[in-house]
């Protein structure tokens, strides 16, 4: 019994790392109908923006979490930001209106240069490395299920983080052209939203969150290599497709079930960890093939 | 999608150029036309470069005889003198012609002068120092970018079409002669700069030659000479499938005769063989599939568990023959499998459920799933293939020829290409291949037509990963080794980008993307570290500046780029008003 409550409990956390992520994927596709491959890469820098800004920080501040932690929060976001823009205006713009095929291989170029030019150029990037000691440590422990606190954080972010995005998408007159342009970009273009603008916030909306999972990953498993983007990118996707591209609150579910899958499936099915992953693929596969639209998508729309 | 959502500024850009620079045409490329010529005969460096004196005696201190131009020098020649010739001669389209050409230039000075700074230690190696000049790439440069300019200045016409019909036996001529010069042109590509690392500047010689070679292609392409041939080649495809074969098969007599050359080829060959596989399902079908190298990765497990290796599962040892079809057949089944879903998924979230079984059956190899694949130790140890007791991996002698090691290997695999592609060529025009054409164009639109949709994206699948299965068979013998290291998403996205850089649908185009992409990092060991970086980064590249590819099929170019034809169309009409 403590032990499916102890991986409920780690499955909780993975979702909300995922839901992070997921959320990013959700909200390009419905806006441009992209599978923006690279947004897995975008969380992977992230993660290493975090590392890098410790890294650069003065002794005596390194020493002092309630100031190297925000600060390297802000650089993971930062980095995060920059690649997504510049991704967007050099890789993505300039192939709106190419045939659908193009946009997702430049994806997947994008994301394989990304990883690379980590590998590359970030200083001993081809090993694991470790992540600071600036987050909470200790755990809390409720009966015999103990969860760490960065767990405690990550999941308390990403629940306040979807629901600020949503309470925005929803309320706010940037998110109200957001919704606009993802029904119908023509007719929100003549009703005076500049569809440029509200695409690339999507991509700064969507690398923000990713910043905030990238740091935290790091936060919660204590070290961080090249490979943390493509998978946990896969992860995500699977989440936004479970729950319905394009919805927001589909995309943070979606997640959670995600996460639940992993760590039950690891604990319980035939195989153990080493197939955790592909009971997700195998999610994947049914919801596509029974539901294409997810949980809480709508019916998919015939694409001219 | 709707396909106006933001106007591009792209197409209005060379336009707006022409208007500025339509009287500069003709002087830019006479300019630089003639600045080619000059930076050829001109030294590139100014002293000799740490790894030993730069090719070609360009190096000032042995810059002898500036008439005697060899390797890049003399593409740099060549390349003025066909500025000059396509910029004052009734060329059809001669901007595209002129421009082309003037990339080509620039690309080769480029390459040689970037090299030349990063490996003799700063600008002092190409520009004037301690009062000699060697301003051989500034001069290449400045030719370069007045040759594109000036294509722009005579206008960027359509690609022209050459109307005229020629007899069977001229065009078998016309074949003949065109093969036998890609032949020729892959040779020179595989040796120049030396195999290996046995030349330091190996690398840079052979990006330079690629420049070289691309500005040469892309004026034969402008000029119409490409889409002409590739209509030619279809209309004789029988011929020009054993014509090529026959070229492909004389390449162990050229300079690439060698065991090294002869093993990378090989391996061009197989994934070539399965890149025309992926075409079909991709190309043709226009079903994207990510997780394709899986079912190379089943045929070679097939055919490595039967093939009598010490860690193989099962105790029976397979002659090749029958080891090889068992595998086909088992890749064409999980084919199937995999298609299935494509009854009711389309699109990226194809794209994407493709990917999951890919990963599966990553995940699964490597974690031995029923004892079969051995996990990440490998099956290893899979013996040769022999045929009359000659084994495959020893070199044999010909009458007075002696052949290196790994020819049979080459032999068996171009045959294996040259049958995979009379199967792609005569699919793609049967019925099958239209209704499969159909369904990529509008999958309602061929339902409604009366074609069987479900069962025959099916089939696609089911003979894409036949020929996958095949290839995978040869994989397994040919290199020894199989372990799933070999068939991860790297490697699909790999074979997609061979299809793609080749030009979809397209038979040539499938065999020069997969010989691009695997010859590159065999070239490339110079810059080893960065070899995957500018792999995604031309991915990035070809789809932004020609998504059609490099060999476009016919019907496919049309589909792509009319808009972008007619846009030109369109200002060149408007510049003539003014």
């Amino acid at each position: 019994m403590s032990v499916l409550l102890q991986q409920l409990a780690n499955g909780v956390i993975q979702g909300a790392l995922i839901a992070l992520i997921a959320l990013g994927y959700t909200m390009v596709y419905g806006i441009i109908q992209l599978i923006n491959f690279a947004h897995g890469e975008v969380f992977m820098v992230a993660s290493y923006g975090g590392l890098a800004t410790f890294t650069l920080l003065p002794d005596d501040l390194k020493k002092s979490p309630a100031v190297a932690l925000p600060l390297m929060f802000v650089g993971g976001i930062v980095v995060a930001v920059l690649v997504a823009v510049i991704m967007e205006r050099f890789a993505y713009r300039p192939l709106r209106n190419a045939p659908r095929l193009a946009p997702l291989i430049t994806a997947l170029g994008v994301s394989v240069f990304l990883q690379e030019a980590v590998r590359v150029w970030y200083p001993n990037a081809t090993s694991n490395l470790p992540y600071p000691k600036v987050f909470p440590e200790g755990s809390l422990s409720l009966g015999s299920v103990n969860i760490a606190w960065t767990g405690v954080l990550l999941v308390g972010l990403s629940v306040g983080l979807s629901v600020i995005l949503q309470t925005y998408i929803n309320k706010s007159r940037m998110g109200r052209a957001m919704r606009a342009t993802a029904q119908d970009p023509d007719t929100a273009k003549l009703m005076g939203v500049n569809p440029d603008r509200v695409i690339v916030l999507t991509f700064i909306f969507g690398a923000v969150l990713a910043g905030v999972a990238g740091v935290m990953f790091g936060g919660y498993l204590n070290n961080i290599n090249i490979d943390m983007g493509f998978q946990n990118g896969i992860f995500a996707f699977t989440a936004a497709v479970l729950g319905g591209v394009g919805s927001i609150r589909g995309a943070v579910i979606g997640a959670f079930i995600i996460g639940l899958i992993k760590t039950l499936a690891g604990q319980y099915m035939p195989g153990g960890t080493q197939y955790d992953y592909v009971w997700i693929f195998v999610v994947l596969i049914l919801v596509l093939v029974f539901r294409p639209q997810g949980l809480f998508g709508e019916p998919e729309r015939v694409r001219a | 999608m709707s396909t106006s959502t933001v106007s591009t500024p792209d197409t209005t850009t060379p336009v707006e150029k022409r208007s500025a620079l339509a009287p500069l045409g003709k002087p830019f490329a006479a300019a630089g036309g003639v600045l080619g010529i000059v930076a050829a005969l001109l030294p590139w460096v100014t002293f000799t470069l740490n790894d030993g004196n730069w090719p070609d005696k360009s190096t000032l201190q042995f810059f002898d005889a500036p008439f005697a131009v060899t390797g890049f020098r003399w593409h740099v020649l060549l390349l003025g003198v066909l500025i000059l010739v396509a910029a004052f001669a009734p060329t059809p389209s001669k901007g595209r012609v002129v421009r082309a050409l003037g990339w080509g230039l620039t690309l080769v000075s480029f390459v040689n002068a970037a090299y030349i700074t990063v490996k003799g230690g700063g600008l002092g190696a190409i520009t004037a120092l301690d009062g000699v000049t060697a301003f051989g790439s500034i001069v290449g440069l400045v030719a370069g970018v007045l040759a594109i300019l000036a294509g722009y200045g005579i206008g960027i016409e359509p690609v022209g079409e050459w109307k005229f019909k020629v007899s069977t036996p001229v065009a078998y001529l016309v074949l003949l002669v065109s093969f036998a010069a890609v032949l020729y042109a892959v040779a020179a590509m595989l040796t120049t700069g030396g195999v290996g690392t046995s030349n330091p500047y190996s690398g840079a010689i052979f990006l330079s030659f690629l420049g070289f070679a691309a500005g040469v292609l892309g004026a034969l392409s402008g000029v119409g000479f490409i889409r002409w041939l590739s209509a030619l080649s279809e209309q004789h495809r029988v011929f020009s499938v054993i014509v090529l074969a026959a070229c492909a098969l004389l390449l162990p007599f050229t300079d690439a005769g060698n065991e090294y050359w002869m093993t990378v080829a090989a391996n061009i060959g197989i994934y070539a063989a399965t890149a025309i596989g992926l075409n079909i399902v991709v190309g043709l079908a226009g079903l994207l599939d990510l997780g394709y190298v899986a079912f190379m990765g089943i045929g070679a497990l097939v055919a490595a568990n039967f093939s009598g290796a010490a860690t193989a599962h099962f105790g029976i040892t397979l002659p090749f023959p029958v080891a090889a079809v068992a595998a086909a057949i088992v890749a064409g089944i999980f084919g199937a499998i995999v298609g299935s879903p494509t009854l009711r998924v389309r699109g990226d979230y194809l794209a994407i459920v493709t990917l999951a079984f890919g990963e599966i059956f990553t995940r699964s190899a490597q974690n031995n799933i029923g004892g079969i694949t051995n996990g990440s130790n490998a099956i290893p140890g899979i013996p040769p293939l022999s045929l009359f007791g000659n084994e495959f991996n020893k070199s044999i002698t010909l009458g007075a020829v002696k052949l290196p090691a790994g020819v049979l290997y080459y032999i068996l695999i171009v045959l294996l290409v040259a049958a995979t592609m009379a199967v792609f060529a005569n699919l793609k025009f049967s019925r099958i291949g239209r209704a499969w054409i159909a369904i990529r164009e509008d999958e309602d639109a061929a339902r409604a037509m009366g074609i069987r949709t479900g069962k025959m994206k099916i089939l696609a699948f089911l003979i894409g990963a036949t020929l996958a299965g095949l290839a995978g068979a040869v994989f397994a013998h040919k290199n020894g080794t199989v372990s799933y290291e070999s068939f991860k998403f790297l490697e699909s996205v790999t074979l997609l980008a061979a299809v793609i850089l080749g030009g979809m649908g397209s038979i040539p185009g499938a065999v020069l993307g997969a010989a691009l992409l695997f010859v590159l990092p065999e070239k490339l060991r110079d810059f080893e570290d960065y070899r995957l970086m500018i792999f995604g980064l031309a991915l990035i590249l070809i789809m932004r500046f020609r998504p059609v590819g490099l060999i476009p099929d016919a019907h496919r170019r049309a589909e792509m780029i009319e808009r972008a034809d007619e846009n030109a169309e369109e200002a060149h009409v408007e510049a003539k008003k003014a």
